[in-house]
């Protein structure tokens, strides 16, 4: 696939919070100018109310709502569909830039098990990522939420979705020096919660995925437990912890990384659809 | 006043909290009794902080003074700092004594003439401890007063606690200060770190409750599991087993409180070893790894793994090491030989 890596560009090295999200009703793309229009509206009354955004009066928010057709996985999948929201100030209104202070965008990627037997009126781009204030995201949210009758929930990764992507994300072949795998641990009901950090050499752990992954291209989940069961019995045979009892929160790789609160980070541009595709079948799943 | 130390001077008192900024000036003893009665407590900060810059203008102070209220401040809030062990050593085993006078001036002495712009205070503390606090300057510029090295030196001991500023550079000039200052003719790191500075102290000084190898005859009744329930239809599974845990738990950490540690860290370069039943990995070299603990109170954290299940009992020496090897960075390579399974740690 040929995406434009500028046009994807955004999205790398930002930690995007996730949500999972309904077909939207009526969303209709040529009407995307309108929509901006209208959620600055918005945007504009739920300040005069006092409630969301914590600018000052001066400052104005303009909102951009844009289509990405790069950011799908096939033909069946909808086109992303970005939201912008900028400051500008208008004292100095000539001189100054706009300043992006939130973006969020659904998208959907390889999302066939949802799109299949929907009726026409529903788009579905069930991936919501945020980058911003989360009374941004809270005042974008209700407004879609209006809208177009759906419903936003946080996406949480399970230690299992995150042992999968910890598996996966190792094994992938990267050309330039790569940031260890790491993955993060967190007793919290002892005395005193203990957190414990395991960071793996790059090229070690890919050695050990290389041995565990039996067919290339394919990955089982009993491939992703021998896996995780060999990192499990090293740590144990040194400190004598049973760190299957644990719970995973955070696995980071030179890939991507991800923290089961539902929040990513994505750094390689090459792994972009692989990721969001992974992320598109974990909303879907919190959906049906 | 130089206008240099009266905005330090205000910095440092917007440090502390209001509460305390009346013991703190007492402390400190610079203004006097007077003085501080005509201070009003119960206004903002900035203007409270204007306040005592105001009557510090009257007693014309200087740095000097400054520092030494900066030190009483990163005594009382000392774990704010991170704190790393030094040890010195004497080439022969005599008893030297401390002179005070003699360290403070060998100690200016060497670092006045490498670096001609630094400002050294020192203050003492009942309990035998020497806090000093060096600004650094450069030979063109005036000490940075906001990036202060701090150094706790018990006289009767060959440690050093050193909370080194960020300017790491000057660290050699410090240690070379210190152990000329003391009569010592070496100095060396140790590979412990933390923000409890009593703790430290409390493991090279070996001032914690440490395992004794006491034999007991039967299983101890006190500080033990549940007690027995009423109902004798309850019945504890695995009781002998909770009990065995506890043991082991008491033998390795002693029965009193753990010195306070926030982590633990391992540079593992041991080879990985698994069933060759399940044809994974069987390489040569190490599987190398970096395992970091944290926790508000590690050993203490540590030693409730077993109890809670999470663990085996006894614990890795590994973890159970650090207080009496007075370390929390290990790199841990495989041991050659015989026992393979032991893991050495230089």
């Amino acid at each position: 696939e040929n995406v434009d890596p500028q046009k994807t560009a955004f999205v790398l090295r930002k930690a995007w919070t996730l949500y999972s999200v309904t077909p939207l009703y009526r969303f209709h793309r040529g009407r995307l100018r309108d929509y901006a229009r209208l959620l600055s509206a918005f945007i504009a009354a739920e300040k005069q109310k006092g409630l969301a955004v914590e600018v000052g009066v001066e400052l104005d928010i303009k909102v951009a709502v844009s289509s990405l057709a790069d950011l799908r996985g096939s033909e069946q999948d909808q086109a992303a569909v970005l939201v912008q929201l900028s400051l500008r100030s208008r004292a100095s209104s000539r001189n100054s830039e706009d300043k992006l202070v939130w973006s969020g965008w659904f998208c959907s990627v390889y999302g066939d098990d949802l799109s299949e037997n929907m009726p026409e009126d529903f788009t579905c781009l069930p991936l919501f990522l945020t980058h911003g204030a989360e009374s941004y995201t809270s005042v974008v949210g209700s407004w879609f939420q209006k809208t177009f009758d759906c419903c936003f929930r946080r996406l949480a990764i399970s230690p299992l979705n995150l042992s999968w992507m910890v598996a996966m994300w190792a094994g992938c072949k990267l050309d330039r020096a790569a940031s260890a795998v790491e993955l993060v641990f967190s007793i919290p009901h002892l005395s005193q919660p203990l957190d414990i950090s395991y960071a793996i050499h790059p090229e070690d752990a890919k050695a050990l995925w290389d041995t565990v992954q039996k067919t290339p291209g394919e990955i089982t989940q009993e491939e992703v437990d021998v896996f995780m069961d060999c990192l499990y019995a090293h740590f144990h045979r040194h400190f004598k912890i049973h760190l299957s009892a644990a719970k995973l929160v955070k696995v980071s790789t030179a890939v991507a990384s991800a923290h089961c609160d539902g929040i990513v980070k994505i750094l390689h541009s090459q792994y972009l659809p692989g990721v969001l595709m992974l992320l598109t079948e974990l909303a879907i799943s919190q959906i049906q | 006043m130089d206008e240099t130390v009266a905005e330090y001077i205000r910095r440092t008192v917007l440090k502390i909290p209001r509460d305390e900024i009346k013991t703190m000036l007492q402390k400190w003893g610079f203004l006097s009794e007077a003085q501080l009665q005509t201070l009003n407590f119960h206004q903002i900060k900035d203007n409270i902080s204007q306040e005592v810059v105001q009557l510090c203008e009257e007693n014309s102070a200087d740095i000097k003074q400054a520092a030494v209220l900066d030190i009483i401040y990163n005594h009382i809030y000392q774990n704010k700092r991170m704190w790393s062990v030094y040890q010195m050593k004497k080439t022969g085993e005599e008893w030297e004594y401390f002179d005070i006078t003699d360290f403070k001036k060998k100690f200016k002495g060497r670092l006045r003439s490498a670096l001609k712009n630094v400002t050294i205070t020192f203050k003492e503390y009942e309990d035998n401890a020497i806090w000093i606090r060096v600004a650094w300057g450069t030979p063109y510029k005036k000490p940075n007063q906001y990036k202060p090295s701090y150094v706790v030196y018990h006289s009767q001991t060959p440690y050093v606690f050193i909370s080194a500023s960020v300017l790491k550079s000057n660290l050699p000039l410090l240690c070379q200060a210190l152990i000329v200052a003391s009569n010592y003719h070496d100095i060396r790191e140790m590979e412990l770190r933390s923000h409890s500075l009593n703790s430290l102290k409390d493991i090279v000084f070996k001032r914690y409750s440490q395992n004794f190898q006491t034999y007991y005859p039967k299983p101890l009744q006190g500080g033990n599991v549940e007690p027995e329930s009423a109902d004798i239809r309850i019945v504890r599974e695995n009781r002998s087993e909770k009990e065995r845990i506890h043991r082991l738990n008491r033998e390795v950490f002693g029965s009193g409180p753990q010195p306070k540690l926030e982590f633990a860290q391992y540079k593992l370069e041991t080879m990985f070893k698994s069933d060759p039943k399940m044809g994974v990995l069987d390489k040569k070299e190490p599987f190398r790894c970096l395992v970091k603990f944290s926790s508000p109170h590690l050993l203490e954290s540590l030693k409730s793994l077993a109890p809670a299940g999470m663990a085996d009992a006894p614990l890795s020496p590994l973890l159970t090491c650090i207080p009496h090897k007075a370390r929390n960075y290990f790199k841990i390579r495989e041991k050659k030989g015989l026992f393979p399974e032991n893991f050495v740690s230089p």
